[in-house]
């Protein structure tokens, strides 16, 4: 500490450079002794006193077998890891990484209070055994018949199975964009479901028509053919 | 297993008939020999340690394996970083040894006697 101060001291007033040229200053260069730290002090009795080998010299730091200029990954055999993470796009939704479990799992937890955060900031009651129910402990299960309310029917929703097979047929029609056809499709899975459903019915209800017209052109051909040729539509002309 | 009992609980209780009463005992019963082999099953993950931040990813419907991409990543990254570090200090010192060698060659030598550095000054 006192040499600290020292040296600092010493510094404050030592020139910009050396009278003696490119060469240390105040110790002679011919110290066979290995005593080169020194305190020296200044004032009215300026003295030098050798205390040890060198300035500010201090123990090295303690040589680690491992420093970060190792290849860490290779070190602890992560290259394959890395590999495999780096090489492809990783999917972010959850349901990618659980294909198998039923139900919409990407909607955040803590909306119908299923986080897995909960769990382990508010832990259910445990340590009790678990034993099958009695027939008075099931009588409690008794269900009226009929639906669910309103209110709980969301859980009931389009599973994630579905979604899968309907990500690949947007695919096929995308083809070049397939990161943003996923997306697209992960997103609004339940509007292409809608859409779908809504062609069918078209489909349905345009060939219950198509009967019905056809039925009455029948009944008409028989009164008059010549008037049933004015209400056709253009897919009825067609089929004429 | 378990979960495919649970989903299909979920069917017979959406749409409730009376005839299906047996058989939602009979799944709430299996649903309890379930639970019994998962809690036999928990010795096994005893030593099993979990990052916090991955309930976070799993939390917000996202896949957990980006938390274990974006760490390696992370740790990838700072080994460079390091590694930059450490070389640009070797060479630094190996140019403040050459500089100190060509001003103070006596100190340095005893310098380097007292350290046990063998290496030739260049």
């Amino acid at each position: 500490m006192m040499m600290g101060d020292q040296f600092r001291k010493v510094e404050q007033y030592s020139p910009k450079s050396s009278p003696r040229g490119a060469r240390s200053p105040v110790v002679s260069r011919q110290d066979s002794t290995g005593t080169l730290k020194t305190t020296i002090s200044l004032g009215k009795n300026p003295s030098i006193v050798h205390s040890g080998p060198f300035y500010l010299m201090k123990e090295p730091p303690g040589e680690s077998d491992l420093t970060g200029a190792v290849n860490l990954m290779a070190y602890y055999g992560l290259e394959h890891t890395y590999s495999k993470f780096s090489g492809k796009k990783v999917k972010e939704q959850l349901s990618s990484f659980l294909p198998n479990l039923p139900g919409i799992i990407d909607a955040p937890g803590h909306q119908d209070n299923s986080s897995l955060r909960s769990v382990f900031e508010k832990p259910p009651i445990g340590g009790k055994e678990l034993r099958p129910l009695t027939t008075v402990q099931l009588a409690g299960f008794r269900l009226h018949p009929g639906p669910l309310p309103e209110q709980y029917r969301y859980v009931s929703q389009a599973p994630t199975k579905k979604h899968k097979s309907r990500h690949k047929k947007h695919k096929h029609k995308t083809e070049g964009g397939a990161v943003g056809g996923e997306l697209s499709a992960g997103e609004g899975g339940g509007d292409t479901h809608e859409k779908k459903h809504k062609k069918q019915k078209r489909h349905d209800e345009e060939k219950e028509r198509k009967k019905r017209k056809k039925e009455k052109k029948r009944k008409k051909q028989k009164h008059s053919p010549e008037q049933g040729a004015g209400g056709l539509t253009p897919s009825q002309h067609s089929n004429a | 297993m378990f979960i495919e009992n649970v989903r299909q609980i979920r069917i017979i209780v959406s749409d409730f008939q009376p005839q299906g009463q047996n058989v939602l005992n009979q799944k709430i019963q299996s649903l309890v020999y379930g639970l019994q082999e998962v809690d036999k099953l928990k010795s096994q993950v005893q030593d099993v340690h979990v990052p916090l931040e991955v309930f976070d990813y799993i939390d917000n419907g996202r896949n957990p394996q980006l938390y274990t991409k974006d760490c390696i990543e992370k740790a990838l990254t700072k080994n460079e970083q390091v590694k930059g570090k450490i070389d640009a200090y070797r060479r630094f010192k190996s140019y403040l040894l050459v500089e100190l060698n060509n001003v103070f060659p006596n100190e340095l030598a005893k310098y380097r006697a007292i350290r046990g550095d063998e290496r030739p000054v260049t």
